[in-house]
């Protein structure tokens, strides 16, 4: 969880990922930082984010991109 | 020619008063139902204006905002418009250039519009919509414009920290809309997939094609490119057949995997323009979408948005360069040395470009719009206008151009043009910026800005989230003892490179 906090708080400083649930929603993340974010997250965590996991629910808060990270290496 | 867009609304409106003309998803207008809201907004602007004022537009991605701009027109105004979501500061530098007197905005964009530097007369859309048309004074106004007359005010990036106004005519904006029409083969089948802001200069292909040729046009929500699946879901849904995006744009599906799970259905025609397309990405369109008409567009906001347009009759590879192709109808482009000669065949060049395309100027900026629309340095006989676009390029044996970058340090980064002078104008703003150095990492496409002064990165970036617009917001921040300097004095940008990674 630490790591995936350096790598939102370096994308986006301004954004408070600790309590924020509507990242995507709201439309704070655009679809630039998504293409960033889905970049380094994919080398950082050896995963493969896929387009069905590129839904709101899975983005909109720190806390579900952790589960979704966790849930892709399990596989 | 017409002599207005007016008279090309007019027509629309007539011959397809009952269809669609824009649509987003929670509204739709019919070209009759536009047309008329056009009338009711001009006919309250026009009480309020002299004709040739402009009147800025702060509006939503909706179907009203075009209604706004066209409103506008029909006051004999010309439109500035803005987008509410820049930061403040931005807004405020755009409204000291055009200094109007009139600011139309939606009601989600009010607070904003109230909390800018701006003195003048703060109108409601929502307030104004069903203002009774007034006929005889609408007549008059149109009377008025000719065909040389401004439509619009663009703002784009400015290399001395101010944006520059960009303006262009009605001529300008028709002979663009009728090439780029013709090479697309747009008709009144076509429904339109808008991605670009509606205050860019890409958005005037989604509203004046249809006002020209009876297509469609749906305003697609901006979260949907977050989240590739549901973009193609409403493509399809919406039966869209024609797309006019960035690059930017065209490359987020492939890069996310769109098409693992689903592809546009009904498309037909894509093009794209605003930077250099990395054919990597257009290679998964096309093993797709192997009947889709492909276009690579090139050109500048100063010659109304494109200047030529290459059709991509081959399967590309990841390597593959995408020649800029040939001039679109009614442009003339060619090629000129540093110092001013003609460039040889085969040779590269400056790009210039002219014919009836040219803007008017930068707004507000005789001085500039001096230096950068000249008289053809070939011609001595008569007054012949040029635009030196600050591009290199040079003409295959074929006759089509192709493109080797920029001259200055203009860049393209996520689709928009950015002047690395105004990223640097803006850090040494910022308390504890001593001094710094703005480069491009293009292969990553990382906006790395090199800084010394004790400010944090976390300081900087949070400055320019609150002073610019998003994509010109450094990416990569690197603090350092001291810029590495050539003998001449001059930041050595070689050394700051291999600090990219």
């Amino acid at each position: 969880m630490d790591k995936l906090m350096e790598i939102l708080q370096e994308l986006r400083p301004d954004v408070d990922f600790e309590n924020e649930t509507a990242l995507i929603t709201d439309g704070i993340l655009d679809s630039f930082d998504i293409v960033a974010l889905v970049g380094e997250l994919n080398d950082e965590f050896d995963i493969e984010i896929k387009p069905n996991n590129l839904v709101p629910e899975n983005f909109n808060s720190a806390k579900a991109m952790y589960a979704l990270i966790e849930k892709l290496q399990d596989e | 020619m017409e002599k207005s867009v007016l008279c090309r609304l007019n027509a629309a409106a007539e011959k397809y008063s009952s269809k669609t003309a824009f649509k987003d998803p929670e509204n739709s207008l019919t070209f009759g139902g536009f047309n008329d809201l056009t009338k009711s907004i001009g006919t309250y602007l026009a009480g309020i204006t002299q004709p040739g004022s402009p009147v800025v537009v702060m509006s939503g991605r909706h179907v009203f905002t075009p209604a706004c701009f066209l409103g506008a027109v029909r006051a004999g105004c010309f439109y500035a418009p803005m987008d509410g979501d820049m930061p403040v500061t931005r807004l405020n530098q755009i409204l000291s250039v055009i200094k109007s007197d009139i600011m139309l905005v939606d009601k989600a964009h009010l607070e904003t519009a109230q909390s800018l530097n701006f003195d003048g007369k703060l109108v409601v859309m929502e307030d104004i919509m069903s203002t009774p048309a007034d006929e005889e004074l609408l007549k008059s106004r149109e009377e008025g414009i000719v065909c040389t007359s401004p439509l619009y005010v663009i703002f784009t990036s400015g290399s001395t920290g101010v944006p520059k106004g960009v303006i262009t005519s009605h001529q300008s904006l028709m002979t663009y809309i009728d090439s780029v029409g013709k090479v697309l083969s747009i008709d009144d089948t076509d429904v339109l997939g808008n991605q670009s802001p509606l205050d860019y200069i890409a958005a005037i292909r989604d509203i004046y094609l249809p006002i020209t040729f009876g297509a469609q046009t749906f305003i697609i929500p901006k979260n949907e490119f977050a989240v590739p699946t549901q973009l193609f879901d409403t493509l399809n849904n919406e039966k869209i057949t024609a797309l006019c995006w960035s690059v930017a744009g065209v490359e987020l599906p492939a890069k996310l995997g769109a098409f693992d799970v689903s592809k546009p259905e009904y498309l037909k025609k894509l093009c794209f323009s605003g930077s250099v397309m990395p054919c990597k990405y257009l290679k998964i369109w096309q093993e797709n979408l192997p009947d889709v008409l492909y276009v690579n567009q090139y050109g500048p906001t100063e010659a109304t948005a494109s200047c030529t347009y290459y059709i991509v009759n081959e399967k590309v590879d990841d390597d593959t360069v995408l020649p800029i192709g040939k001039p679109y109808d009614n442009y003339r482009v060619f090629l000129l040395n540093e110092d001013n000669t003609p460039t040889e065949q085969g040779k590269t060049g400056e790009i210039c470009v002219t014919g009836p395309i040219l803007a008017l100027g930068y707004y507000g900026n005789a001085e500039y719009t001096e230096k950068s629309f000249i008289q053809n340095p070939l011609n001595n006989n008569f007054r012949e206008l040029i635009y030196k676009t600050g591009d290199l390029g040079s003409f295959d044996s074929d006759g089509l151009l192709q493109f080797h970058g920029r001259k200055d340090r203009q860049i393209k980064h996520l689709g928009h043009r950015i002047e690395l002078g105004e990223i640097e104008e803006t850090a040494k703003k910022i308390e504890g910026v001593t001094d710094c150095c703005s480069l491009y990492n293009k292969p990553k496409e990382h906006l790395y800005l090199f800084y010394t002064g004790d400010a944090t990165s976390k300081d900087i970036v949070l400055n320019f989230r609150k002073n610019m617009p998003a994509f010109m917001v450094p990416r990569k921040l690197v603090n350092l003892d001291k810029l590495p300097t050539l003998p001449n004095g001059k930041i050595d940008m070689q050394t700051l490179k291999t600090y990219f990674k």
